[in-house]
């Protein structure tokens, strides 16, 4: 690979409909290599779909993005797929497969750098198997390698969906509501071990998030957003906590007059 | 490469952590799975070998399905007025053994399920009756009960009713298991009484899941009352198997097609019943109310115009009783030894129809199902298509599939195969597809992240999750494929049905009961094993 580009993300009036709501309305963000970036706002107020318009899984409806050094609005369908490769992703409620071992689970991180199709440990070479263990080994679940994913706690399935993504190599990872489905405790370990992770492999990190407070204590740089538009865009350094609960507060009231 | 080396993890020879293995441990549940799936294999093969099964014969066949077809064309409707009447007796055939069916399910359904029979013994009586009504075949109920009581509907709705109470019961006992037992105490707080309990704190819950079920079955009933007529049961098929034994058969394509309007209409018509009843919507809960009534109206009015129509005395059905039982007791006791040899091969014949036309089922519709599902279909239209050609399959009763094979490979085992394997597209291919749309979509979206392409998307997403089900779908088209091979000898597509039909015929019931009993018992053991499996899964 090339030497990362100083910009990681750029999207220049990003629009993204679906039939006739308009889920992203024109969205102006630049993302530097190596940052560190949380979209605030409420559910609904277009986060997970930007950050699905970022990797191409939702197509875009008008606008530029760009990420690493592909356009992704005019992308083909192959050049598509080769980006993904490099870029993870997390979901919120971790989209494992209950029923296979966590092992398997990891090992589709790799389904990006292998030809065909794969289904069951006997189609992955010992190579792959050794790293996805490694990966597993990382977020602290080794033990937990043969056990079916279904049978773990919410936060050890984020950390084994964490591993899959690890599994990708990526340079750029986009994070949708990490921990929304955890409990406080286990948000915490979650979140700690993706930010370790991030630090260590120095990726640049899109991520949406609910609570303020875990943004504002390790965020680089605060976006808000509110009915599909930016209304904040500010470095983590010097902002209060007051000004960020703004992209809420405003939100309320003005569903409240939409309501009204 | 990136950074990607694990920080914490040392290379070959490190620090006793796990290694990793090219396999899971083999536990004992996938031990079985492992061990299943190679007997199944091996019966496929051997029933391959055993019955000199080979692809020639297909080929060299396509020509007399292609002469046959040639004689089908155009096809002709020689006396429509009676096309028409007959058409609606099979209607009402199966409207009324299913209703029949109900109403015996009911209170065997509540005797049945685990929390409201009045006793353990009950309950096993209870569900054994309903095992026995599923497992004895449709079409042997009705060659005993037309020897009992004579040509006609008669026989032909008792056969559709006793076989069917043996899905309805426990579909219906299941159902009364799964309620919420909350209701049900509030009911008996109020001292409500034993009954008042059951009809106002059961009922109430289990009524969707019975109608869904009673609409299921009228569907399946109107396809196996199409053929009740071939063992002189009544309804449409009797025409049309004389118009295929004059082979005539630009007259017995016109009557299929008939059938088939009928039964597409009734798949149609039962979505718009299953939505209507089943999917009220909070904003037309009149509409909803008086769908309810009307159907409830209609459904009465029906079967009492299937009672006038088909000219069946309600009393009958207590009066003919004691003619079903006698019918019933002259079965008995089986004698095995009249055929000898003869018996054995037949069953095994049959056992290995069943086995290798559901092998060949599986490879089929594995394909066509995942094409036939929205979410895994390359293209709308090609999912479309799919499910067309699947609702056409499944619309066409196995044994016309299987006269249809015989005219083209000749009488024997390899016609019954291609029948039920052909026909079994249309079941399995459907589950498949029904499968794969209710995945989680989440893993799908997933290995799309990781840049996946569709491929793997079906390989590491889909088929990880639509596996058990498929599994459990494959047992019981096994299930299904040799409860229809026992009767494919009917029109000489091999195994037991054939001996059966001849027993019957010549007044040997001692022996027709031996060949029944043997059946019971394959069939049983089938459901039961299949079962088993399933839960391993």
């Amino acid at each position: 690979m090339s030497a990362p580009p100083a910009t990681a993300v750029t999207t220049r009036g990003l629009v993204k409909r679906f039939g006739t709501t308009t889920a992203v309305d024109g969205v102006d963000l630049e993302v530097r290599t190596g940052e560190l970036v949380v979209l605030l706002g409420l559910s609904g107020s277009g986060k997970s779909t930007l950050l699905r318009c970022l990797n191409g899984l939702h197509p875009v409806t008008a606008g530029e993005v760009v990420v690493d050094t592909v356009a992704v609005h005019r992308a083909r369908p192959a050049e598509l797929r080769r980006l993904r490769t490099d870029v993870g992703f997390v979901f919120q409620q971790f989209n494992l497969i209950g029923r296979l071992t966590c092992l398997e689970n990891v090992l589709i991180g790799a389904l990006g750098r292998v030809r065909g199709p794969r289904y069951g440990l006997l189609t992955w070479s010992a190579r792959h198997k050794r790293e996805a263990l490694a990966h597993l080994d990382r977020i602290g679940l080794a033990d937990q390698a043969d056990q079916r994913a279904d049978t773990l706690s919410g936060g050890q399935q984020q950390r084994v969906a964490l591993a899959r993504t690890l599994m990708q190599g990526p340079r750029l990872l986009l994070a949708d509501e990490p921990v929304a489905s955890l409990d406080p405790e286990n948000a915490g370990t979650v979140m700690d071990l993706l930010l370790r992770v991030c630090r260590e492999d120095r990726l640049t990190v899109v991520c949406t998030l609910h609570q303020v407070d875990l943004a504002l204590g390790w965020a680089h740089r605060l976006v808000g957003l509110r009915g599909g538009r930016k209304v904040l865009d500010r470095t983590a350094d010097g902002v209060s906590r007051a000004e960020v609960m703004e992209v809420y507060r405003r939100l309320e009231t003005a569903t409240g007059m939409a309501v009204a | 490469m990136n950074a990607l080396a694990p920080p914490r993890v040392s290379g070959p020879g490190g620090t006793g952590r796990p290694r990793p293995r090219s396999r899971p441990p083999l536990s004992w549940r996938r031990r079985v799975l492992v061990t299943l799936g190679g007997v199944g294999l091996f019966a496929t093969v051997a029933s391959w070998w055993y019955l000199e099964f080979s692809p020639a014969v297909l080929l060299d066949g396509t020509d007399a399905v292609a002469r046959l077809v040639g004689r089908m064309l155009p096809p002709v409707v020689d006396d429509p007025g009676r096309t028409v009447d007959l058409v609606v007796e099979t209607l009402l055939m199966a409207l009324l053994g299913t209703v029949i069916a109900t109403v015996l399910s009911v209170p065997l359904a509540f005797l049945a399920a685990r929390n409201t029979t009045p006793h353990p013994v009950v309950q096993a009586a209870a569900r054994g009756v309903i095992t026995f009504c599923r497992a004895v075949p449709d079409l042997v109920f009705a060659i005993v009960l037309v020897r009992a009581m004579g040509i006609g509907v008669l026989a032909g709705v008792l056969a559709l009713a006793l076989h069917s109470v043996g899905m309805l019961g426990k579909l219906f006992a299941d159902a009364i298991e799964e309620i919420d037992e909350g209701p049900r105490e509030a009911v008996r707080s109020t001292g409500a009484g034993r009954l008042a309990v059951l009809v106002s704190g059961v009922v109430p819950q289990v009524v969707p899941s019975w109608i869904g079920t009673f609409v299921y079955r009228v569907d399946i009933n109107l396809r196996i009352s199409v053929v009740l007529g071939f063992v002189g049961a009544g309804g449409i098929g009797f025409a049309l198997q004389s118009s295929l034994r004059s082979l005539s058969y630009d007259a017995a394509l016109g009557m299929v097609l008939a059938i088939l309007a009928v039964l597409a209409a009734m798949e149609v018509a039962s979505v718009g019943v299953r939505h209507l009843l089943l999917q009220p919507s909070a904003r037309h809960p009149r509409r909803d109310r008086a769908a309810r009534w009307i159907f409830g109206a209609g459904l009465l009015l029906a079967t009492g115009f299937a009672f006038a129509w088909l000219r069946i005395d309600p009393l009958t059905m207590v009066t003919s009783a004691p003619d079903v039982v006698a019918a019933a007791m002259r079965l008995v006791p089986p004698d095995f030894g009249l055929v000898g040899g003869q018996l054995w091969e037949a069953v095994l014949q049959t056992l290995a129809i069943g086995v290798l036309a559901t092998a060949g089922g599986i490879v089929m519709s594995i394909p066509l199902g995942l094409l036939a599902a929205r979410t895994v279909s390359p293209h709308p239209v090609l999912a479309w298509a799919a499910r067309g050609l699947m609702l056409a399959v499944r619309s066409v009763p196995e044994l016309i599939l299987a006269v249809v094979f015989v005219a083209a490979v000749g009488l024997g085992p390899v016609a019954g195969v291609c029948a039920l394997g052909i026909g079994s597209i249309g079941f399995l291919g459907k589950l498949v597809a029904d499968a794969a749309e209710e995945i989680d979509l989440g893993p799908v979206e997933a290995v799309r992240a990781v840049g996946g392409g569709w491929w793997q998307v079906l390989f590491s997403a889909v088929l990880p999750q639509v596996m058990p089900s498929l599994i459990g779908s494959s047992l019981y088209l096994l299930d299904v494929n040799i409860r229809h091979s026992t009767v494919l000898g009917i029109v000489g597509a091999g195994g037991v049905g054939f001996l059966l039909y001849e027993a019957v015929r010549t007044l040997n019931f001692e022996f027709a009961g031996a060949i029944i009993l043997i059946v019971f018992v394959i069939v049983y053991v089938i459901e039961r094993l299949s079962g088993w499996i399933r839960a391993q899964v």
